[in-house]
């Protein structure tokens, strides 16, 4: 309750001095607090079994109870993801870029890009613990293979919507490729990559999951198989409330990004 | 891509053909010349003739998996469908609906595949409620995203010769929504085979998923890599043939 009213107050105060993001974080933390009410009102007057859902107070308490796992779980997930992220955002798009400029090489690979898509990361799993012994990197790995591929795609599709005409304007004016790339197409292309790093955000937090069922000691997808096998449905909840935690972060963070840097803000 | 691909046929499937053999010699060579033990890279020969080997095994395995995974598909497609037309019909539904999916999606869905096993059990249905979990997402949003791109003015014009909200709905806004709804199918096919596999590795009686685990653990990699490609092949053939369906239906594009 102590929270409610806390968002409720800056709200007030928000609407008078700060009316743009304080706002937005008040109504966010609003929305958050009523639905914890209505998760904790509904499973103790519809009496659900915990067995089905928990009360949210009893899966934080649980949290509470032992913050070291659910801490060290989410920064090596978070580490995992991130490193997956990074690299899989690098290398879509100086593939995009590639395939952009030399349309034989994109004739030639794009085709097994597609088809890699549809091997179940899961299997591939299992080999890359096994390339990559069972360390971080694996599962970074992962990550990266499950987010290339959209950027790829993204990236292509951007720097293909670039105006022949401004391009040619570019080049009366003496540019250099690489001007006209840094100046004209990547900028052009931003907005599309940005819808696929949102896209990855989520995808490459899957990958660092499904890599750590492979056998690891400390994760979130650790303390989701665990609690499985444990049937400890109170943990599941809680590694779940973790990774949501994670996995809306990270993409509010990449949304952010874009609203700073796409400021023209081409697309939605 | 169709209509690139369309305009220069030879030159690009030529390259794409040429791309495919590359990779394949490559990997044939690279297995051969290094004598790659098979638990690093086994020989493209070696893997299909493990598929050819263990077909029946495979094949049975595969049914089963695109069994779980059609019928999961097919209920995601459902409730995708039925909660966006929904949401358009009622209005009032969409600030309670849209935030609860949102919410739920928060959590990746892979994530969900734990609990989902505790409560429906190792059977069939724990996968075909997963893949309905992944599939209704995306088809829900496409759906609702082709739903309110209809045009104002075609709206007003129908209202104007007397059209109800289901004749509009019916002879406008569902066509409107058509070539979105079905990308969105299409995108959903791939992951509909994954989710499905996905889950058979945490717990199963059969199918690919299964198949590879047990693979793994009998450190059997030909055989994990022959299931790699039996379940590639599988998730290409169904989204050819959504994407098949997708040519037949939008016959105007």
């Amino acid at each position: 309750m102590s929270a409610g009213s806390a968002a409720l107050s800056v709200d007030q105060r928000g609407t008078a001095i700060l009316p743009g993001w304080l706002r937005k974080t008040a109504r966010l933390l609003l929305g958050l607090v009523i639905a914890a009410l209505v998760w904790e009102g509904a499973v103790r007057l519809l009496g659900i079994k915990p067995y089905y859902l928990p009360r949210l107070s009893a899966i934080l308490a649980a949290m509470a109870a032992t913050p070291r796992a659910y801490v060290d779980g989410f920064l090596r997930t978070l580490a995992e993801t991130l490193i997956g992220f990074a690299a899989g955002g690098a290398f879509g798009v100086l593939i995009g870029i590639a395939f952009f400029r030399l349309r034989a090489l994109r004739e030639m690979i794009f085709p097994i890009f597609v088809v890699s898509q549809t091997i179940p990361v899961i299997a591939f799993g299992a080999l890359v613990v096994l390339w990559f012994g069972n360390t971080l990197l694996a599962k970074a790995v992962i990550a990266f293979y499950l987010t290339f591929f959209q950027v790829t795609v993204n990236t292509l599709l951007g720097l293909e919507t670039v105006d022949p005409k401004q391009v040619a304007l570019m080049k009366s004016f003496g540019a250099s490729p690489h001007q006209l790339l840094l100046r004209l197409q990547l900028p052009t292309a931003l907005p599309h990559i940005f819808v696929a790093l949102r896209l990855a955000s989520s995808l490459s937090l899957v990958g660092a999951i499904v890599g750590e069922w492979f056998g690891d000691t400390t994760g979130l997808g650790v303390l989701l198989l665990q609690a499985m096998y444990t049937e400890n449905v109170v943990g599941l909840w809680g590694a779940l409330l973790a990774s949501a935690l994670l996995g809306t972060g990270f993409y509010a963070v990449i949304a952010a990004a874009e609203r700073r840097l796409v400021f023209w803000g081409a697309e939605q | 891509m169709n209509v690139a691909t369309l305009a220069s046929p030879p030159l690009a499937v030529q390259r794409g053909v040429l791309g495919a053999i590359l990779l394949v010699l490559c990997w044939e060579g690279l297995a051969r010349g290094l004598h790659l033990p098979s638990y690093i890279l086994p020989a493209v020969s070696d893997i299909l003739a493990g598929v050819w080997f263990k077909r029946a095994l495979l094949g049975e395995a595969a049914g089963y998996t695109l069994l779980e995974a059609l019928v999961g598909y097919s209920l995601g497609c459902l409730i995708g469908i039925v909660l966006a037309v929904a949401i358009t019909m009622l209005p009032a539904l969409r600030g309670v609906i849209l935030p609860a999916a949102t919410a739920i999606n928060s959590v990746p869905v892979v994530g969900y595949s734990p609990l989902i096993l505790l409560w429906f059990g190792i059977g069939v249905a724990s996968k075909i409620v997963m893949v309905a979990m992944a599939v209704s997402f995306t088809v829900f949003l496409s759906t609702l995203a082709g739903l309110d791109r209809v045009d104002r003015r075609a709206v007003d014009l129908m209202r104007g010769f007397g059209a109800g909200r289901l004749g509009i709905l019916w002879r406008l806004r569902l066509p409107t929504a058509l070539p979105l709804l079905l990308s969105g199918m299409r995108v959903s096919t791939v992951r509909s085979v994954i989710v499905a596999i996905v889950t058979e590795m945490l717990g199963a009686y059969g199918g690919l998923g299964w198949v590879i685990y047990q693979a793994v653990l009998q450190i059997d990699f030909v055989q994990v890599w022959s299931a790699i490609f039996v379940a590639s092949a599988a998730s290409l053939s169904f989204f050819g043939l959504i994407g098949f369906l997708e040519r037949k239906i939008l016959f105007w594009t």
